[in-house]
């Protein structure tokens, strides 16, 4: 019970610690603290619409974080998910623009599919060489971000470009490619309803199936697993699938249910926002559902309150940063053994 | 006066005592003993004496003067040195830098290599502790190891000397040595403290000795005028019933594992091979001093490393080139001698790690999915038989007593009533109620049938449990001999590499 | 152009592309080795970056620029030796939090001291220092010796580095504490202050390395201005093999795929600059799979020293 309550004390003093910062930044600035507040709360809440650009912003996120979270249980270290979303919406551009005859009960599973086998593919590689080579994921999989990246560009000016337009962008895809809008006239479109499935299928699968028992033994120690006779690797490499494949899932959900198109920066850096989605989600689907919202939110807010107080943007990075500094400091043993000495 | 006053010593983790008002008095030009079995606190009052851990309560008084050491470097100022049971070596660092390392001499901040070699030289000279300063410690052997250990102690100019278990890793010739050269330190001046389980020891080479129990010292003695069974009886606080091992007859069983010069990859780039025969129901010991490529055999058994040649047949099957699941599945069991990093996941529950096992030999996998209800009973019956002691079923193993991880990983292990059992130092660390109980479980598992390869560095285990003993020495077996009025001496000699009559055989 | 020619000012630009990647590889190696792992050299370069271009823009000396840039590259590596020393944090997501506290933070401050902008402010950029009598040696002395102050002083860093880790008490100090601390704590080593000593290098070369892309090779400041370069300087160490020249030798490597992008984009062949621009991570990846099989971590990197747990 006391156990409970500090827990309780400890994270309301990280969110005050946290918006001590953020206020601090914002009379820093010189903006008025009560305008700069207000606006940032009527940018999420002023109206259903902004409510709900909250719930599009939070879709990429809730994918890629699930994406992030299930490798961080065997340890695999992804900060690839901004590639492997790129990846994804690559494989959707891609396949509707080769098969665009094909009608929307086809279509859009076979999206589906391609978008989570390029995702997939794309954090298999890092996956594989952790697991055979032990090389570093944390730098191949940041390495092919920039290389995924640049593959957009080079495919939206080359193969993929729309002859039409002098920019660098494909075509428009054929409408069978296109997610259902579930509330006209906001943008929430069926891709929520899909993160939200996933957050269950990654719960059965962390929590209940076999894999992800053995997922979670290799994260906590894989030599145990080993000389226990379970496939150490399998585990990793089959983790780094299903993580990559779900980032690959939120490109997917972005160009079918928003863009319609591929563009280069679909993407404002939700693959990176999404290792925090994870972090502050504790790796736990149902955490990820709250955490992706949380920071959708934060960023929506924030972008009112630069345009209506003047603080810029670059809050939201501050905030992200400075909250998992503070929760890291919370959850070390050490300051817990400081609480209890006192 | 004495040269060391520890008094009222008291100190606990987590809320559990490891010392309580524990006093000790050493002598100038002694060696004293401090036994006690394990989790006794032997390690723990020296650790605090040495600065590793800072004391919750009492006083050390050296030379007189009331001390507090903060770390390591304020021990090692006073002139106090340990070498620890796991030495605190640096692998990848030449003996000389690990002998001087963190020391500043006249050269600082260079290192003036040729200098320090010549004073370890000299050292090593006279102290008879041969070694190479220039070699690489992962090369060493544990022997040499220990030698450089104690020779950092004396390039410090150490004139109170704590060794924890140092005849661990020895022969019992290699002991008689060591103990001699305490003597010849003892008439220098030097105090040494030695923490031991080994009564026998104690008896033979000490000259005090004080005697730790449940972390409270129970008394100090001298050696002179007091037998065995006194201090046993100081040391455990009851009369020691040893475990019954019934003889069996077993000579017309075909063997269940055989090894036919079976070569494995030791650390250091060296090879050894074997050739063995388990047979149902009897336990084979292999006994060795630590080090002699016993830990790469077995874990070259288990297919977690590549074997270098010949064959491992399991009944009648094949299976040098099996993976760890396919040889688990045959029905090898293994108890490491690293529980935490072998065997267990210390951040999951009980029922958790009853599941670390092959998919298929798990009841409470089915198909691709968790019958958690399944995990639970099996759990729940498990805990019971094994009577294991915990806060339930979820309760991360970490929180647990060694003891009971240990019963733990026995009773996984023991699921599906495995053919052979590979057992490594299965009582490492554990108390004397714990070790009697994985003494009586192994010796069940033997009358049910099981073959098990014991394999320990303790002699006494081996010579308490095995039918019959081989001994390792560099990678290959000297010998095999029944375990009936076995000539200790003979075994000792044979753990040094050394063959006498009867080795032809 | 004479061939020569173009070979000597390639080799003189791989040289200025590999310093930042060198310097803050050469910090980062540092604290590796110490057993410290920081993937957040791009929050220490970029703050180096941002506070060097700041005072340099404001009182127009490099030398007080220069140090900002030290000191804001202090500021992220002695937060991280912090959390991850006092408080045993898990290094890896500390670091991830520091990049994203310092791409924030920087262009935060940025934007509050320039607002939004059209034309970037700009400083003048520390210029080339040509050493005499070395430079009018024909090759060599074009594309050594007259070069700027960071290029002799990195250079020199390299062997300084080189000294300390083989020929030093401490260089032996700062293997042991990051193989085995246990083993250097009971030898009398003080295995946390170490730590921070290396984390303080780590900081002062990291700001070094941010410092130079603002002072000596763009002039401005611009959000996000490394652009990733803080992750290919940690390349450069698993390349390297946390040897100084040899990561001397990695960021060279990899300065070299930069200036070779850069020259082919200008080229104007009508292939997407993109495909260029991919050329140096390309080069990256396939550069680590070289490593299989020869590369060797220290035992205790990452994992935090505690004496109570054994």
């Amino acid at each position: 019970m006391k156990r409970r309550d500090d827990e309780w004390v400890s994270l309301l003093i990280v969110i005050g610690a946290t918006l001590l910062v953020a206020f601090g930044l914002i009379a820093l600035v010189g903006s008025n603290l009560m305008v700069a507040v207000s606006s940032f709360l009527r940018g999420i809440f002023g109206s259903s619409y902004a409510m709900s650009e909250v719930l599009v912003r939070a879709t990429p996120l809730m994918l890629a974080a699930l994406g992030v979270s299930i490798g961080f249980k065997t340890g695999f270290t992804n900060l690839g998910a901004e590639g492997q979303l790129y990846m994804g919406a690559i494989a959707i551009t891609a396949t509707a623009l080769v098969f665009p005859g094909l009608p929307p009960i086809v279509m859009i599973p076979l999206v589906i599919l391609v978008g989570f086998a390029a995702g997939g593919a794309w954090a298999l590689v890092p996956g594989f060489l952790k697991a055979r080579f032990s090389i570093s994921e944390v730098i191949m999989t940041i390495m092919l971000n920039y290389v995924a990246i640049n593959l957009v560009g080079i495919l939206v000016r080359t193969g993929l470009k729309d002859p039409a337009y002098p920019y660098p962008m494909s075509p428009i895809l054929p409408e069978s490619a296109n997610f259902m809008q579930l509330l006209p006239p906001t943008r929430i479109h069926a891709g929520l309803v899909m993160a939200l499935l996933m957050v269950i299928a990654v719960h059965l699968l962390v929590f209940r199936s076999r894999l992800g028992f053995e997922m979670r033994a290799v994260g906590l120690n894989g030599r145990a697993c080993h000389c226990s006779g379970i496939q150490v690797n399998r585990a990793t490499i089959l983790s780094a699938i299903a993580g990559g494949g779900l980032a690959g899932l939120a490109g997917v959900s972005e160009i079918a249910g928003l863009h319609h198109r591929l563009i280069e920066g679909i993407s404002p850096g939700f693959g990176y926002v999404a290792i925090i989605v994870a972090l502050l989600g504790k790796n736990h689907p149902f955490g990820i559902v709250f955490a992706s919202i949380g920071i959708a939110a934060l960023q929506i807010g924030s972008m009112a309150m630069q345009r209506t107080a003047g603080v810029p943007t670059s809050i939201a990075s501050i905030v992200m940063g400075a909250l998992i500094l503070f929760l890291v400091i919370r959850d070390s043993r050490q300051s817990i053994a400081i609480l209890e000495g006192v | 006066m004495p040269v060391l006053e520890m008094k009222d010593i008291c100190k606990s983790f987590f809320g559990t005592y490891a010392n309580r008002d524990v006093c000790l008095e050493v002598r100038e030009g002694e060696i004293h003993a401090l036994l006690g079995e394990n989790g006794a606190g032997k390690t723990t009052l020296m650790n605090i004496l040495y600065g590793m851990y800072q004391k919750d309560a009492g006083s050390i008084t050296i030379d007189g003067h009331e001390i507090v050491f903060k770390s390591p470097k304020d021990a090692i100022a006073r002139q106090i040195g340990m070498v620890h049971q796991h030495f605190t070596l640096v692998p990848t660092l030449t003996v000389q830098q690990n002998i001087t390392l963190g020391l500043r001499d006249s050269g600082y901040p260079f290192s003036r290599e040729r200098a320090r070699c010549e004073h370890i030289d000299r050292l090593s000279d006279s102290y008879g502790l041969k070694t190479h300063s220039r070699a690489l410690v992962k090369n060493l052997s544990v022997g040499e190891m220990q030698r450089v250990e104690i020779l950092k102690l004396l390039y410090r100019k150490a004139k109170i000397l704590i060794l924890d278990e140092p005849t661990a890793v020895l022969t019992p010739q290699e002991s008689d040595h060591l103990f001699a050269m305490f003597k010849q330190l003892k008439a220098e001046g030097c105090s040494i403290i030695v923490i031991t389980h080994h009564i026998q020891e104690v008896l033979d080479h000490c000259d005090r000795v004080t005697v730790l129990r449940d972390g409270c010292s129970i008394s100090t003695v001298e050696t002179k005028g007091i037998d065995a069974k006194q201090l046993s009886t100081m040391m455990i606080g009851r009369e020691l019933v040893p475990v019954a091992r019934e003889r069996q007859n077993h000579h017309m069983d075909a063997p269940v594992l055989e090894l036919v010069d079976f070569g494995f990859k030791r650390n250091g780039g060296k090879v050894g091979s074997v050739n063995l025969s388990l047979r149902q129901s009897e336990i084979l010991g292999i006994a060795g001093v630590d080090g002699n490529g016993q830990k790469e055999l077995l874990e070259t058994l288990m297919g977690l490393r590549d074997h270098e040649k010949g064959k491992m047949v399991c009944c009648q099957q094949d299976i040098s080139n099996a993976s760890t699941a396919e040889r688990r599945l045959v029905g090898i069991g293994y108890i490491s001698d690293d529980r935490h990093r072998d065997s267990l996941v210390l951040d999951m529950g009980i029922a958790e790690n009853l599941m670390l096992r092959p998919a298929r030999s798990t009841a409470a996998t089915q198909g691709h999915m968790v019958n958690k209800q399944c995990m639970l009973e099996q759990a729940t019956r498990i805990v019971k038989e094994f009577s294991i002691k915990s806060h339930g079923l979820q309760e991360p193993m970490r929180f647990l007593s060694g003891g009971n991880q240990q019963k733990l990983v026995l009773a996984r292990e023991f699921i599906g009533s495995p053919k052979i059992i590979i057992a490594f130092q299965p009582t490492r660390g554990l108390d004397i109620g714990a070790t009697e109980f994985v003494h009586n479980q192994l010796l069940a598992m033997r009358s049910a049938g099981c073959a098990t390869l014991l394999v320990s560095t303790n002699l006494e285990e081996i010579l308490l449990l095995s039918d019959r003993i081989a001994v390792i020495h560099e990678g290959s077996i000297m010998d095999t001999i029944e375990n009936k009025a076995v000539d200790i001496t003979r075994i000792g000699l044979l753990m040094a590499g050394v063959r006498t009559e009867g080795a032809a055989r | 152009m004479e061939p020569i020619v173009v070979v000597t000012t390639f080799f003189a630009a791989s040289i200025r592309m590999a310093i930042p990647l060198a310097l803050a590889g050469l910090g980062e190696s540092i604290s590796e080795k110490s057993g410290l792992l920081n993937i957040g050299v791009e929050a220490i370069m970029l703050c180096g970056a941002f506070f060097s271009f700041m005072v340099v823009f404001s009182t127009g000396s490099f030398f007080l620029g220069i140090l900002a840039g030290m000191l804001g590259g202090l500021s992220m590596s002695m937060l991280h030796a912090l959390l991850s020393i006092r408080f045993k944090a898990n290094q890896t997501i500390v670091g991830l939090a520091q990049n994203f506290l310092a791409l924030g933070l920087t262009s935060f401050l940025f934007l509050m001291s320039f607002g939004q902008t059209t034309t970037l402010p700009s400083t003048k950029v520390l210029g080339d220092l040509p050493i005499p009598l070395l430079s009018s040696i024909p090759f060599i002395g074009q594309v050594l010796f007259s070069q700027n102050l960071f290029v002799y002083l990195t250079l020199g860093c390299m062997v300084l580095a080189h000294i300390c880790f083989y020929k030093t008490d401490f260089g032996v100090a700062l293997h042991a504490v990051g193989e085995h601390p246990i083993a250097a704590d009971t030898a009398g080593l003080q295995v946390h202050t170490i730590r921070y000593i290396a984390a303080l290098f780590n900081g002062i070369l990291g700001g070094l390395g941010g410092a130079y892309l603002t002072t000596v090779k763009l002039g401005f400041f611009q959000e996000n201005i490394t652009a990733g370069k803080g992750y290919i300087a940690l390349v450069a160490v698993i390349l390297g093999k946390r040897t100084p020249f040899g990561i001397l030798g990695a960021a060279l490597v990899i300065g070299g795929a930069e200036a070779l992008q850069i020259r082919l984009q200008t080229a104007g062949t009508g292939i997407p600059s993109q495909l260029f621009a991919m050329f140096p991570y390309l080069m990256t990846i396939a550069a680590l799979l070289l490593t299989i099989g020869s590369a060797h971590d220290p035992a205790a990197l990452g994992i935090p020293y505690d004496r109570d747990k054994r």
